[in-house]
């Protein structure tokens, strides 16, 4: 018999179909499907919600679909949950790393409870906490780290066993900026050394500099996938946005720039822009041409907000609201 | 099917027990190291028990009536060292709720290791917490005129008082799973505890508590498990008068495997939920 995983190509993750439903209609996935390739990234972006951490939780063994099939690293993980574990790491939404325990500790006692020996489990711990930087605070308990020391304790404990496949489950949230670029530059380097890995995020700006490809999930369903400028294509580029006085006055210019497909919503105009900086000067022609002056003028890249918007036709947080509970 | 692996994780399956134990220890030595970073807790746990028996012996003590000729604070100590390990044993859960709160749970069921390692190694520590804790109230006792007759029965008796907070500590367990957070584990250790201890043998004769309560009192677990440490440590010297009042007219022997009975019961049933449980956070 083949050995599993080594030696076999094809995807390091697959997930076929994945539906969980909890309690009687919670429907948390609505079958989900996604694949990643050996040595690439795949961000899994959503909205609060959508079915990232339990897509993540089917896959790391965490939790039972209703149905559907997960493959990790060639090892079925309905099968053999047991087998997938040894080949996985999770940093899941919380930094779950023991805050009364030092930063060699909690690595010391993972690589324990991954059975390596005593002193190869210290050899790792000081390994990671140098390659993270840690060294420094290695001595200390967790709970007088940062969150952004925190999160890379949580993401070296992921890495103790080097596991093939990663997964990191909304890894910046709750970061200031300063830590998340820190942290970004953590994850490049270790996808730079081959980790294959599946990150979930609700920002696209860190799904567009981590991720090779990017699924689109909501209400328990992959919407779009692709790769980041594939996904920025269908959304048409940047946007011009002008702020007005009054509605009835945005309405005014949304008229004016109707051949360029202006939309309005309130007192803002929205104006696609496709060739950039041009749509921006002939906006302010407009504009100037009418005698009217604006309250705001922004020309911005498209947010999350807009692949939404585009893709299911209602903001992310309006369609939240508007969910019944 | 082959379960070797191209990483650097070992462990084949033939192994698995050695492993498990492997597991608990370094759970066990992980939950002892956050108990002593924790002295407040700590401090609380010791505190408790001394402050019961200095107001027992000294405050009420005097009081208490129907003792059949036996030195109060002989008849306390036992009674307190029970109480004692029951709020010890809610330890347990409290932290086991902490870990799931905390996401730590989760992390340990990603990793490779022995399933039964969560609970033998949090089971484990507590239990030696809780012996500490019953080291220090004996010393406490003596200092107040705690004299065992039996020191071979006295040592039984602590074996059986740990054996049953184990017990117990697993009806904890199930409680931090179910409701997963540290606070309410805390809020429900006191109304189980309370009336267990107060409605029991513990501080007071049961023969001079209202008849409608006796029954109750007489036969409930904890009562049964004093009456047992009680009978050991009195040894021989119980005489027939205070083993039929005090002791409910059982022998050491009886009182000894009633307690076990009771014992065993509470770990099945407790032990195979808390699996049950466990298992259940995966669906």
């Amino acid at each position: 018999m083949a050995q599993p995983g080594a030696g076999t190509t094809g995807p390091a993750v697959v997930a076929e179909d994945l539906r969980k439903t909890f309690g009687k209609d919670v429907k948390a996935l609505e079958g989900v499907s996604l694949e990643v390739q050996p040595g690439t990234v795949l961000g899994l972006l959503g909205p609060n919600g959508a079915g990232k951490t339990t897509t993540v939780n089917v896959l790391t063994t965490l939790l039972r679909p209703d149905s559907g099939r997960a493959v990790v690293a060639g090892v079925d993980v309905l099968a053999d949950p047991a087998e997938a574990r040894r080949r996985i790491g999770l940093a899941g939404q919380y930094a779950a790393v023991d805050e009364m325990l030092t930063g060699t500790e909690n690595l010391e006692l993972v690589g324990r409870l991954n059975h390596m020996a005593t002193k190869d489990a210290r050899t790792r711990a000081t390994e990671l906490l140098d390659q993270f930087e840690l060294s420094d605070a290695a001595g200390r308990p967790a709970k007088t780290y940062s969150g952004g020391m925190r999160r890379r304790l949580d993401l070296a404990a992921a890495l103790v066993a080097r596991p093939p496949v990663l997964f990191l489950d909304e890894p910046t949230t709750g970061l200031d900026p300063r830590s998340r670029i820190g942290l970004w530059g953590v994850i490049e380097q270790l996808v730079r050394d081959g980790t294959t890995l599946l990150l979930t995020t609700q920002y696209l700006e860190e799904a567009d500099r981590l991720a090779d490809r990017i699924s689109v999930i909501d209400h328990g369903r992959v919407i779009a996938e692709g790769t980041s400028s594939e996904l920025k294509a269908t959304l048409g580029a940047a946007v011009v946005e002008v702020r007005l006085d009054s509605p009835e006055e945005a309405t005014r210019v949304q008229q004016l720039l109707a051949e360029r497909e202006a939309t309005v919503e309130d007192d803002l105009v929205r104006v696609p822009a496709p060739d950039g900086t041009r749509t921006l000067a002939d906006v302010v022609r407009t504009l100037d041409g009418a005698g009217i002056t604006a309250r705001g003028l922004a020309s911005r890249e498209p947010s999350l907000d807009d692949v939404f918007l585009s893709l299911t036709g209602q903001a992310p947080d309006a369609d939240q609201q508007e969910q019944p509970a | 099917m082959s379960t070797t692996t191209s990483t650097s994780k070992a462990g084949g399956s033939g192994s698995s027990l050695v492993w498990a134990l492997k597991d608990t220890q370094a759970m066990a030595t992980r939950n002892l190291r956050r108990l002593m970073r924790q002295p407040e807790q700590v401090v609380f746990n010791l505190v408790s028990p001394l402050m019961f028996v200095l107001l027992f012996r000294y405050v009420f003590g005097g009081a208490i009536q129907g003792l059949e000729g036996i030195n109060y604070v002989n008849y306390l100590i036992p009674g307190i060292a029970v109480q004692t390990v029951l709020f010890s044993a809610g330890v347990t859960g409290f932290a086991l709720a902490d870990d799931m709160q905390k996401g730590f749970v989760d992390r340990l069921r990603s990793l490779p290791m022995s399933r039964s390692a969560v609970f033998g190694g949090r089971v484990y520590a507590d239990s030696i917490n809780n012996a500490v804790g019953l080291l220090v109230l004996l010393a406490t006792g003596f200092a107040v005129g705690f004299r065992p007759e039996n020191f071979l029965g006295l040592l039984l008796a602590c074996v059986l008082l740990l054996v049953f907070a184990l017990a117990v500590s697993l009806g904890y367990a199930l409680i931090g799973l179910t409701v997963r957070s540290a606070e309410a584990v805390n809020a429900a250790t006191f109304p189980i505890i309370f009336p267990l201890t107060f409605a029991s043998s513990a501080f007071v004769p049961v023969a001079t508590m209202p008849d409608w309560l006796q029954g109750f009192a007489t036969h409930q677990p904890v009562s049964v498990v004093i009456n047992a440490a009680r009978s050991l440590i009195l040894g021989d010297s119980a005489t027939a008068a205070q083993r039929e009042v005090l002791l409910g007219g059982s022998d050491t022997t009886s009182l000894v495997l009633q307690s076990l009975a009771w014992t065993l019961g509470i770990a099945v049933i407790f032990g195979l939920l808390c699996t049950r449980k466990y298992r259940a956070l995966g669906r």
